[in-house]
């Protein structure tokens, strides 16, 4: 699986790090293709296919870190690489005042494979090109769509990781993504309503199941109606938020807190820090007792189920908020033992060869409670029902937040009732998941995954996924998206 | 570790090197058309926190990218790996894909050979330093805030890259680029200050003077009162300035713009800012991040994009210019923001003529709540202080901000000379720091 020259590259490179008196050294060498399919208004933009090889190491001398990583895979380099990586390390040690301790993890051999019914490289790209084609036609059939995009994704990473412990692990890791919007003008105004697959480790059979053509139609009129639609009167609401709307809402609100560099102030100067602080661990109310949010890096097809992270360490399930406590953080080996954890969570992940692994959020998704969403609706006299995702934004550290949605519908007397437009809420990340009181159950359940969750210097995408169910909260404020308001 | 001559074997991409491999890709190709493209680079960053190093890193990724045309239809390949046999590969992939694609009705051939102005890119400074300037820096900064007992967190990094277009109809442009960054948060406590600098050349970085910026408002935040939401008079930071600014730059395009879905539809030759500002593209200045070229190979433009507080200037594909009979496409690569009129020398001064207004040292989460107007909605960070009677007088908690840059330009009371801006969400301009009247805090935050 992996290419032949690799092993002894990543044995050149463990050598040289044994030589220098290191304590730990890691390769990365990762062979990523990656296809791009891009539609804009009836026309195929753009095909893209790309092929990024490379390996990195990683070494940890006297407590100190150095990474360096090159795209060029041959014998002189990988001994290059590996002794810039020792100098750098050793420039680190030069200034560091603590040591960093690696949280014990067993040695590994495995392979990990995606399991797949169809292989998205070998899919006819005419039939991709068709899909797109028809889905945007489809969408300008509408009257008063002027403008629609759509585009099909798929990524494959061939990766081998060889650490100075003993581990080494095989990857052949696939994630396939599709989505397409529609655009209508309307009395001066533009708006737009969009149909996102989730990014799932799995192949082609997402693309197949998810009928594109079927609902291009009720996109396209969903944006017409959307901008037709009377905008929000500000105001205190009950609202009713789709999984995909959640998935943001828990990513932005409790997946970035719930890193655990970030808490230690590793982030201060970009992501920033979070507000569960250690000292919260065990006693801070985050949330109503409906709330329980999971980590599960072990759910298959999910984006951080690799089997492995890219600190070698095995994927694991854990929770981060229980009965509305918040209860666990994400880690890693470094961070791990700074809050007397004797094991990393495994959630250390780089997005290419050329990246030093981070603290990654997780698969953290919301459990599912009992009621039907129809139960949830019925208890509403006077509420807003969101699907999607619109405009986000949180404070760095991660209290005050605004998020809008891409579709809304005023919900009266216990209906869904017609769309308006306009609609952001915003909130104080406690209070708001305080605010919880019922979640859908699990036939409600849904994934949906983000490949573009920045963090770290030099800037790095997360790839994770958030399940839930739709889920309840009152008395939020909502306020006019709009300026002036 | 020598603090001088990073050893950057093996080199960047040169000229020559470029000109044999895109020589070899466009004798392969069978395409009517064929573009390579170049982009080469050799970065390093040392990244601090809790005044010790956290990650130090060096990355050299080389990529080539080949775009093959038949017709109107078209494929792109590409690659890491430079050897022969990888290049014709890409070659090779990009055809098929451009066999299999259908006509896109918006297809352009590569652009002839072009005449490119000489754009300082690059400065050997830059290009020669390594980890060992990178951690001089690093421990200058932690060595400042450790004499004061408080928390630095940050990066200082270094690059050089090559970057070229070559194409079939003759054109051909390589150049070396050179970036040098450093930004900083210092914590005292519950309380940030923050500085940053992006240069062409690592020695204009201005490390201790902006570790000793940051450090006076960490240490200014440590005593923080909790004002209202409301509309206030507020003084923007350069950095501030160029978040706001950042989010009108891109809704300049004009696909959008001619579709209807822009905010500034129908408003070219309008006001849509304040009279007295301009915005000019000016690639060749020294303290910009302008390049000789785009993507495409065109060559950048020193050009107006609004003049006198009116839009005059969009942001044109090749194919939307062709429609408007647009030969030299405007550039927006080095942006330039200014005053017209009397303005005040500094930041202080700005400080000292104000009654009472919120001082905000930077945006944070910049995101557009409703495109149609522009509205936006971000968060103060690291440094929001009270002015009043000409002074600082006490931090105050962070404010949530809900505004337009279509109605808050419009609103100017006073502004500096243009000055140096970068934050992490934006890439760099030159724009005066403003007072603005009005502005509307919708939230505060607990911190």
């Amino acid at each position: 699986m992996s290419a032949p020259i690799w092993d002894e590259l990543a044995d050149l490179a463990l050598k040289r790090i044994a030589a220098s008196g290191a304590e730990y050294g890691d390769i990365r060498l990762l062979d990523s293709t990656t296809q791009t399919v891009r539609g804009e208004d009836c026309r195929i933009a753009s095909i893209r296919e790309t092929q990024d090889s490379g390996f990195g190491i990683r070494v940890l001398y006297h407590g100190a870190w150095g990474f360096a990583a090159s795209s060029v895979c041959s014998l002189e380099e990988a001994p290059r690489v590996a002794e810039l990586a020792i100098e750098i390390a050793k420039g680190s040690a030069s200034l560091a005042s603590e040591r960093v301790k690696l949280a014990d993890e067993p040695a590994h051999r495995d392979r990990v494979v995606t399991a797949r019914r169809i292989d998205p490289f070998a899919v006819a790209l005419e039939r991709k090109t068709a899909l797109l084609l028809e889905t945007m036609e489809s969408v300008h059939r509408q009257p008063g769509i002027v403008r629609s995009s759509a585009s099909l994704w798929a990524s494959r990473d061939r990766k081998l990781f060889v650490s100075t412990e003993g581990s080494r692990l095989e990857f052949d890791l696939l994630a396939v993504n599709g989505d397409f919007d529609a655009t209508a003008v309307h009395d001066g105004r533009f708006a737009s309503r969009s149909f996102n697959m989730p990014h799932l480790r799995m192949g082609y059979e997402l693309i197949e199941d998810a009928h594109f053509l079927a609902e291009a139609p009720r996109v396209a009129s969903q944006a017409v109606e959307k901008v037709k639609a009377p905008t929000t009167e500000p105001g205190r609401y009950d609202l009713v938020l789709d999984p995909e709307h959640l998935s943001l809402t828990m990513h932005e609100s409790c997946g970035h807190p719930s890193e655990l560099d970030r808490a230690l102030g590793y982030e201060a100067n970009y992501a920033g820090t979070s507000f569960l602080t250690t000292d919260k661990r065990g006693t801070f109310r985050y949330g109503s007792p409906h709330v329980n949010l999971v980590a599960d890096n072990c759910e298959p097809g999910t984006l951080a189920a690799t089997g492995y992270d890219d600190d070698g360490v095995v994927c694991q399930q854990w929770d981060i908020v229980r009965d509305g406590i918040f209860v666990g953080y994400c880690t890693n080996r470094e961070v791990a033992p700074k809050i007397g954890e004797t094991r990393s969570c495994g959630s250390n992940r780089a997005d290419s060869w050329g990246s030093v692994p981070i603290v990654r959020i997780a698969n953290i998704g919301l459990e599912p409670g009992a009621a039907t969403l129809d139960e949830l609706l019925a208890d509403v006299k006077r509420g807003i029902y969101i699907e999607g995702h619109g405009s986000y934004s949180i404070d760095q550290r991660r209290y005050n937040f605004q998020f809008g949605g891409d579709a809304f519908w005023l919900i009266e007397k216990g209906k869904r009732t017609h769309m308006i437009r306009d609609v952001v809420y915003h909130g104080i990340t406690p209070e708001f998941w305080g605010s919880c009181d019922g979640v859908a159950n699990r036939s409600h359940r849904q994934r949906y995954g983000f490949i573009t969750c920045g963090k770290g210097q030099p800037g790095q995408s997360g790839w994770m996924t958030h399940a839930a169910s739709h889920a309840r909260f009152r008395n939020v404020n909502v306020i006019e998206g709009r300026s002036g308001s | 570790m020598s603090t001088t001559g990073h050893k950057t074997w093996p080199k960047l991409t040169s000229r020559d090197e470029f000109k044999f491999i895109a020589e070899q890709a466009l004798k392969c190709s069978t395409g009517d058309h064929t573009l390579v493209s170049l982009h080469d680079q050799q970065s390093g960053t040392t990244r601090f926190a809790n005044n010790q190093i956290i990650q130090n890193v060096d990355t050299r990724r080389g990529s080539l990218s080949v775009t093959v045309a038949f017709g109107r239809r078209q494929g792109t390949a590409g690659t890491t790996d430079f050897t022969a046999g990888a290049v014709q590969e890409a070659v090779i992939r990009a055809t098929q894909i451009a066999h299999l694609s259908p006509d896109d009705p918006e297809y352009l051939p590569p652009v002839e050979p072009q005449q490119y102005l000489k754009t300082p890119t690059t400065r050997p400074e830059t290009a020669a330093a390594g980890p060992a300037r990178r951690l001089e820096y690093t421990n200058e900064a932690i060595g400042q805030c450790r004499m004061e007992n408080l928390g630095a967190a940050g990066i200082v990094s270094s690059s050089i890259e090559t970057v070229g277009a070559a194409a079939s109809t003759g054109l051909f442009a390589h150049e070396e680029r050179t970036d040098a960054r450093f930004s900083l948060t210092v914590q005292a406590g519950e309380a940030t200050g923050w500085g940053a600098a992006a240069h062409r050349s690592i020695d204009h970085l201005r490390v201790q003077e902006r570790t000793l910026t940051a450090i006076d408002k960490a240490k200014r935040g440590l005593e923080v009162r909790e004002l209202p939401p409301g509309r206030y008079t507020v003084i923007l930071e350069p950095a501030a300035v160029a978040g706001l600014w950042s989010s009108l730059l891109w809704a300049l395009d004009a696909k959008s713009y001619e579709k209807g879905t822009s905010a500034l539809t129908g408003k070219l030759g309008q006001s849509i800012v304040d009279k007295r500002l301009t915005l000019r593209n000016l690639p060749a200045h020294e303290d910009l991040l302008g390049v000789g070229f785009t993507t495409d190979g065109l060559p950048t433009v020193a050009s107006d994009w609004i003049a006198d507080g009116a839009l005059t200037q969009l942001r044109y594909d090749r194919f939307t210019a062709k429609g408007r009979g647009i030969d030299r496409i405007p550039t927006l690569d080095a942006p330039c923001l200014s005053g017209r009129g009397s303005s005040l020398p500094t930041l202080q001064e700005l400080i000292k003529s104000t009654e009472r207004a919120i001082l905000v040292t930077n945006f944070w989460y910049i995101r557009t709540v409703n495109p149609t107007d522009l509205t936006l909605t971000g968060m103060t960070r690291d440094g929001t202080f009270l002015v009043e009677n000409g002074a600082i007088v006490s931090a105050v908690k962070n404010f949530r901000f809900h505004e337009s840059p279509l109605r808050v330009f419009n609103r100017i009371a006073a502004f500096t000379s243009p000055a140096e801006a970068i934050t992490s969400e934006t890439s760099k301009l030159l724009v005066p720091a403003m007072t603005l009247r009005d502005f509307n805090f919708s939230s505060v935050t607990r911190f």
